[in-house]
């Protein structure tokens, strides 16, 4: 295969734009047009149709006052914000500001900490090594059954030793959050820092980089997208978890979104449906927006494939 | 073709293995050996974890927390060791994740192995102790007819005793005098307001001392059957008589009417001669019980097999359909001539972004069989059962499922496919091959390099995947007549929710013998699959 | 210099170590001064509350506070978890002193030991009967109520002026000639719905548990033999006429009826609320019989129970038991929390029409049972109904009884 025989003469391009000769093509059009981009059109409306549709359901009664989530399959029927100004007065500032807060430290610690570990494994031998790589992958597949009921006894002996971080505190929410650090995502990176060439670090070593030095400045700039991947995806699942977190975080001026519009949902029976609704469009906002930011690193130029050439 | 592809790509013997992390060379000095910025860095970092590993230990060892403080001193060696030693250099970027793993993932793993071997659950909810003084209190009665006492607390010397107004008379007693009458007492509506010898307590006084007053009995007379006096809020006195006494010594319960004695078994209760056992109980070990039950309990072994291979298929289809999707999608905007993709993918991404319930009770007013959004308007009014019909309801499951997983998936290739270098692709294009064929012998077997361990671990967690079988269909359609419910979409996981929680009952020891069970199992398989695909190979 | 920064690791560690140990046996010590302390300090009470509650709950316990002095930390805990947290967290010393909750909670609590006793003394007697026993267990009291709520039937004063129906047949036809979509909505759901039926189980005769003279629930099935399949036979032929469907669920229900597409609905207080929200004229009456018997629905009863390892137990009671039962705090409870008041003498005074409507339908009702037994009853009971609603078991006596075995083999599972 090209790769194995071009891979011992790799050289880091250090140009922000690597060449990507499809960018280079004059426009197409007409039939070719159809065949190369226009069905890709086609695609994507489709499944945006499919993904927001459901969604719908969940916009429109986020506008009807005192409706319910799925009784009615006429849409739209009153709008009025006034769900969405409901929102303010029950510390749905507090849990946005909470949430926004657990989830970045969560998504950077879960992304320094597994790319530290992935660049252990994909660097170094040691002994031990495959045993460790095959324990991670298993830890993560033990059902999480009692998880609340231990992990509120952990706490509640932390809470003894370091407050800070035990029963009802986001730091310690966070800290459990960051024991599934080394989990499915340190595989994703280590998949993808094999990909970078270890020519690059034995040159570097040459130069007289130490280890360190090779892993901040040289591996973790190549694999970037990466990065930005298990950044949005820690993000996310934190900024979704809500078993743990209502276990930790006892009382509604510390919990994080999830917790929150879970509570509000919870009662089906009396469930405030509108401004459950109201609460999760706005609460999609910011994976959102924060999907739209990292896309520039996660298909940006600085990749490890434009050194492979 | 695509083990070939993968092994070829993975750089597995550039460097020297040399054994076990003992490694010289020019490029490994380490910062521990010269004093560069990063160094003192490192120093402030490690210096702080380790004060504040020491005070933790301090602390933990002040208020006895002793496995927190044996951690601790690990965890404080570790640090110290591990970063100003010149060897084990991979354990320097290992170690902070692990000692997160190791305190928050594994104590889970360890507090479930030890509740599976326990009769933890409803009815064996907490120590002995704390079960014994509730059956006491619980079978306190107060005696038939007796009338209220309003009481006023006093204190002799540190003896809080009751006082209270007996047919127009003070009378004083406390744990160890029966009530007495006593002389020159004031008595101000029914209620003692001075007593000579002892002092009234005030409400202050009385909110500092609450269990040595809630705890008081005071004997009534010197006939116990009399009962003794005893109060809930230091207002009012009520008689009560024990149902029950507890021996101490003998760790046996009495009726006091009956006089039938009551054991301890080896179940966690206290159980009388002719098998009535007394609540609450409390949590003892109960050996491989929890284990045996699954396999003697017909009502799991029996729909078992049913189960599983669903479980298996629902995971596997699952993985498979999200994965073919997802990377379909990410493939179809990897193209940079495609305009508004950026557009699209943010789109895309939309169902990751709402919480699961939510869109799971959206999906299933959706597919409700008259009135959902799906028969009823997409379909003009059909009639299809797509929740209550057996197969049509897996086949929901598995859509639904595709719906809220793709986005993950279509995540996950988008920034693996970065990994793979144009230009190859490129060049193969400029050869004539068929984008098809790119992708089956170059896209595809590069990506798996990184993506084939999150399959597996996406098949774990569908194999697990509770939460989304519960909110969208509960297991329903349920089985007609099962002698435990369960149903056309149950998964093992949700079985066991069905068996050890369903009926009402929290089985906490059963439900953790039964997740580690299906902990090896699942296990077992990913193993078995990291072998076949070769990934622990390449590792 | 390379042997130097291990030994300058350890001074900075020693260092560290030492300062550690100065202030961390200060902080020990103040933290034993201050238990030492606490009692003077401790008037503080830690109550927890669901989101369906908190709102009633905030001015009451701020009134207590002010009245004795004693704060009161009210927590909000999500409805769905209140009541198993409070199982596990009691024991580790970490629960609330005080639960608000409803009363069929309490056979758990009881089998768990998390719960206290409390002595209404003669207190009891000014409430409705039925609501203090619903919290009564082993004729021990383990709660205080403060409300009652049950479903009944809601009419659309816009599309039927007047019920006249003496059985729930006559209702079918008569709710028929409104020419509306629905006729009665009984919500259902895929796994059934056995609380809404349950009017309609009773007027058969068939109570889920047999009652004992004092009202309290023995563990004996009620609704075996006859009476019960009658009531599945009846239950089918709703089905087939489409009056009963398994799709409508209570959000179906509940937007129908807003929609005017059925003159009638059986729900409870916490619908009518968004109903009348909605400008809606709407009457509340007892659902008709349909097996000849009296329909009575299930009663709730909402109250406060005090846990069993309260650090605070006479505050504690202080609060549920001669505060909570005050009318002044009954009456404010109503008029926040739209429930009945439990308390008789709050209760007269109520002239909400909907209200009394409710009362009126839920005098006959008895209290859900709260025995353990009945978890084991649920979800078996739903789904056997629903699969006679849907057709799914054709035959009801077969599926009644195969219902009642299996639900037999639960409860004796458990012991």
């Amino acid at each position: 295969m090209a790769a194995t025989s071009t891979r011992t003469g790799t050289v880091l391009r250090t140009s922000t734009k690597p060449s990507r000769s499809l960018e280079h093509h004059a426009p197409v059009h007409g039939v070719r047009w159809w065949r190369e981009l226009g069905w890709r059109h086609v695609v994507a409306v489709v499944m945006v149709v499919v993904c927001v549709l459901p969604l719908l359901y969940v916009l429109s009664a986020s506008f009807n006052p005192g409706g319910t989530l799925t009784g009615s399959n006429q849409l739209f029927r009153h709008v009025s914000a006034q769900n969405y100004q409901n929102l303010w007065g029950r510390y749905f500032g507090s849990w946005l500001l909470n949430s926004l807060l657990v989830c970045t430290v969560t998504a950077v610690g879960t992304v320094l900490m597994g790319a530290a570990a992935a660049y252990a494994f994909s660097r170094f031998r040691f002994r031990g090594r495959r045993g460790s790589l095959t324990f991670l992958l298993l830890v993560q597949m033990f059902p999480q059954m009692l998880a609340f009921v231990a992990i509120f006894l952990l706490l509640l002996s932390l809470s003894k030793v370091f407050p800070a971080i035990g029963v009802n505190s986001q730091l310690g929410l966070i800290a459990v959050y960051l024991g599934g650090a080394l989990g499915v995502n340190t595989f994703l990176m280590y998949g993808f820092f094999n990909t970078v060439p270890r020519e690059l670090d034995e040159a570097a070593k040459i130069d007289g980089a130490t280890h360190a030095q090779i892993f901040w400045t040289i591996i973790l700039r190549l694999v970037a997208p990466i990065l930005a991947v298990v950044g949005l995806l820690s993000f996310v699942s934190s900024y979704g978890e809500f078993i743990i977190a209502k276990i930790v975080l006892q009382r509604p001026e510390k919990w994080t979104l999830a917790v929150g519009l879970y509570s509000w949902a919870a009662d089906e029976k009396t469930a405030p449906w509108g401004l459950f609704a109201a609460g999760a469009v706005l609460a999609a906002i910011p994976v959102v927006l924060l999907f739209q930011f990292l896309q520039k690193y996660i298909v940006s130029g600085l990749t490890a494939g434009s050194v492979k050439g | 073709m695509s083990h070939q592809g993968t092994q070829v790509e993975i750089p597995d013997e550039a460097p020297p293995r040399t054994p076990s992390g003992r490694r010289t060379g020019v490029g490994d000095t380490s910062h521990a050996r010269s004093w560069s910025r990063g160094f003192f860095v490192k120093l402030a970092v490690v210096a702080i974890a380790d004060a504040v590993s020491v005070y933790g230990i301090l602390t933990a060892v002040a208020v006895q927390s002793w496995g927190v403080a044996a951690f601790l001193l690990v965890a404080l060696v570790a640090i110290t060791w591990v970063y100003f030693s010149r060897r084990g250099l991979p354990a320097k970027y290992l170690l902070p994740g692990l000692l997160f793993l190791l305190v928050y993932q594994l104590f889970v793993m360890g507090y479930t192995a030890y509740v599976a071997f326990t009769n933890y659950g409803d009815g064996h909810n907490s120590t002995k102790s704390d079960a014994v003084a509730q059956i006491l209190v619980q079978n306190e009665k107060r005696v038939e007819g007796s009338a209220t006492y309003p009481l006023t607390v006093v204190d002799k010397a540190g003896t809080v005793g009751f006082a209270v107004v007996v047919d127009g008379k003070a009378e004083v007693g406390s744990a160890s005098q029966p009530l007495t009458a006593v002389d020159g007492a004031t008595v101000d509506g029914g209620k003692v307001t001075a007593v000579p010898g002892w002092q009234v307590l005030d409400f202050a006084s009385i909110a500092g001392r609450q269990d040595e007053i809630v705890n008081l009995r005071v004997p009534f007379s010197s006939n116990p059957d009399d009962g003794s006096l005893r109060t809930q809020d230091a207002q009012n006195g009520y008689l009560y008589r024990s149902a029950l006494t507890y021996d101490a010594a003998a760790d046996t319960m009495t009726d006091t009417s009956t006089g039938t004695v009551y054991r301890p078994d080896s179940r966690g209760s206290f159980v009388s001669p002719d098998g009535t056992a007394l609540t609450p109980g409390w949590r003892v070990a109960v050996g491989f019980s929890n284990f045996t039950q699954m396999f003697t309990d017909s009502r799991l072994s029996g729909p078992f097999t049913q189960i599983l291979v669903w479980t298996f298929v629902f995971a596997g289809l699952s993985v498979l359909t999200t994965f073919a999707l997802g990377l379909f999608l990410a493939i179809t905007f990897n193209d940079p001539r495609v305009r508004g993709r950026r557009i699209y993918r943010s789109l895309l991404i939309l169902p990751y972004a709402f919480p699961a319930f939510l869109s799971a009770l959206v999906w299933r007013g959706m597919l409700n069989q008259r009135f959902g959004y799906v028969n009823e308007v997409l379909l003009g009014g059909a009639n299809v059962p797509w929740l209550t019909d057996g197969t049509l309801a897996k086949v929901s499951v598995l859509m639904v499922n595709l719906w809220l997983g793709f986005p993950y998936m279509f995540l996950v290739c988008t920034g693996a496919l970065q990994s793979i270098p144009t230009d190859i692709i490129e060049s193969a294009r400029m050869d004539g091959a068929s984008p098809f064929r790119i992708f089956r012998s170059m896209t595809l077997p590069l990506l798996m390099i990184s993506v084939a361990p999150l399959l597996i671990s996406s098949f774990a967690f569908n194999f697990n995947n509770f939460s989304l079988i519960y909110m969208l269909t509960g297991g329903g359609p349920s089985f007609t007549g099962t002698p435990v419910l369960i149903g056309h979409t149950d998964i093992l996981i949700s079985m066991v929710y069905a068996v050890a929680f369903g009926s009402g009952l929290k089985q906490y020891g059963l439900a953790s013998a039964v997740s580690i069970l299906i902990f090896i199992v699942v296990g077992a398989i990913s193993w078995w699959g990291f072998r076949r695909t070769r990934t622990l190979e390449e590792l | 210099m390379r042997r130097s920064i291990p030994l300058a690791a350890i001074a900075g560690v020693t260092l560290a170590l030492a300062a550690c140990s100065g202030s961390g046996s200060g902080s020990g010590s103040t933290a034993s001064a201050t238990a030492s302390a606490k009692p003077t300090l401790s008037g503080t009470l830690t109550m927890w509350v669901d989101e369906t509650r908190i709102d009633s709950m905030k001015p009451i316990v701020d009134e207590f506070q002010q009245q004795t002095g004693v704060k009161v930390d009210l927590v909000q805990k999500v409805s769905g978890d209140i009541r198993t947290d409070f199982v596990s967290q009691v024991p580790t010393g970490q629960g609330p002193d005080v639960i608000i909750g409803a009363h069929d909670w309490t056979g758990e609590f009881v089998n768990n030991g998390v719960v206290a006793t409390v002595q209404l003394g003669d207190k009891a007697k000014d409430f409705s009967k039925s609501a203090v026993s619903a919290f009564a267990y082993n004729g021990q009291q383990y709660g205080v109520p403060y409300a009652i709520e049950n479903i009944a039937l809601v009419r659309n004063n816009k599309l039927l002026k007047d019920t006249t129906a003496k059985t729930f047949d006559d209702l079918v036809t008569q709710a028929k000639t409104a020419n509306t979509p629905f006729s009665v909505l009984i919500q259902q759901g895929d796994k059934g719905d056995a609380y809404h039926l349950y009017p309609l189980q009773t007027s058969f005769g068939a109570p889920v548990f047999k009652q004992k003279d004092d009202g309290s629930y023995t563990n004996e099935i009620g609704m075996s033999g006859d009476a019960g399949t009658k009531f599945a036979a009846y239950l089918q032929k709703l089905g087939k006429e489409k009056v009963l469907d398994a799709s409508i669920d209570g959000d179906k229900a509940k937007q129908a009826f807003l929609d005017g597409k059925a003159p009638y609905i059986v729900t409870g207080p916490w619908n009518t609320t968004a109903f009348t929200k909605a400008g809606m004229d709407i009457s509340v009456l007892p659902v008709p019989s349909a097996g000849g018997q009296e329909a009575k629905p299930f009663v709730g009863v909402q109250g406060a129970f005090i846990s069993a390892k309260s650090k605070n137990p006479l505050l504690a009671q202080e609060f549920v038991v001669n505060f909570l039962t005050t009318e002044k705090v009954q009456t404010e409870l109503y008029k926040s929390g739209g429930r009945l008041p439990a308390l008789t003498a709050a209760a007269s005074k109520v002239d909400d029409k909907v209200l009394a409507g409710f009362n009126a339908a839920g005098s006959t009702g008895a209290p859900m049972p709260s025995i353990p037994e009945m978890g084991s009853v649920w979800s078996f009971w739903g789904t056997t109904e629903v699969q006679l609603i849907n057709g799914q078991a054709a035959d009801p006596a077969g599926a009644w009884t195969t219902m009642i075995t299996n639900i037999q083999n639960a409860i004796a599972t458990k012991k």
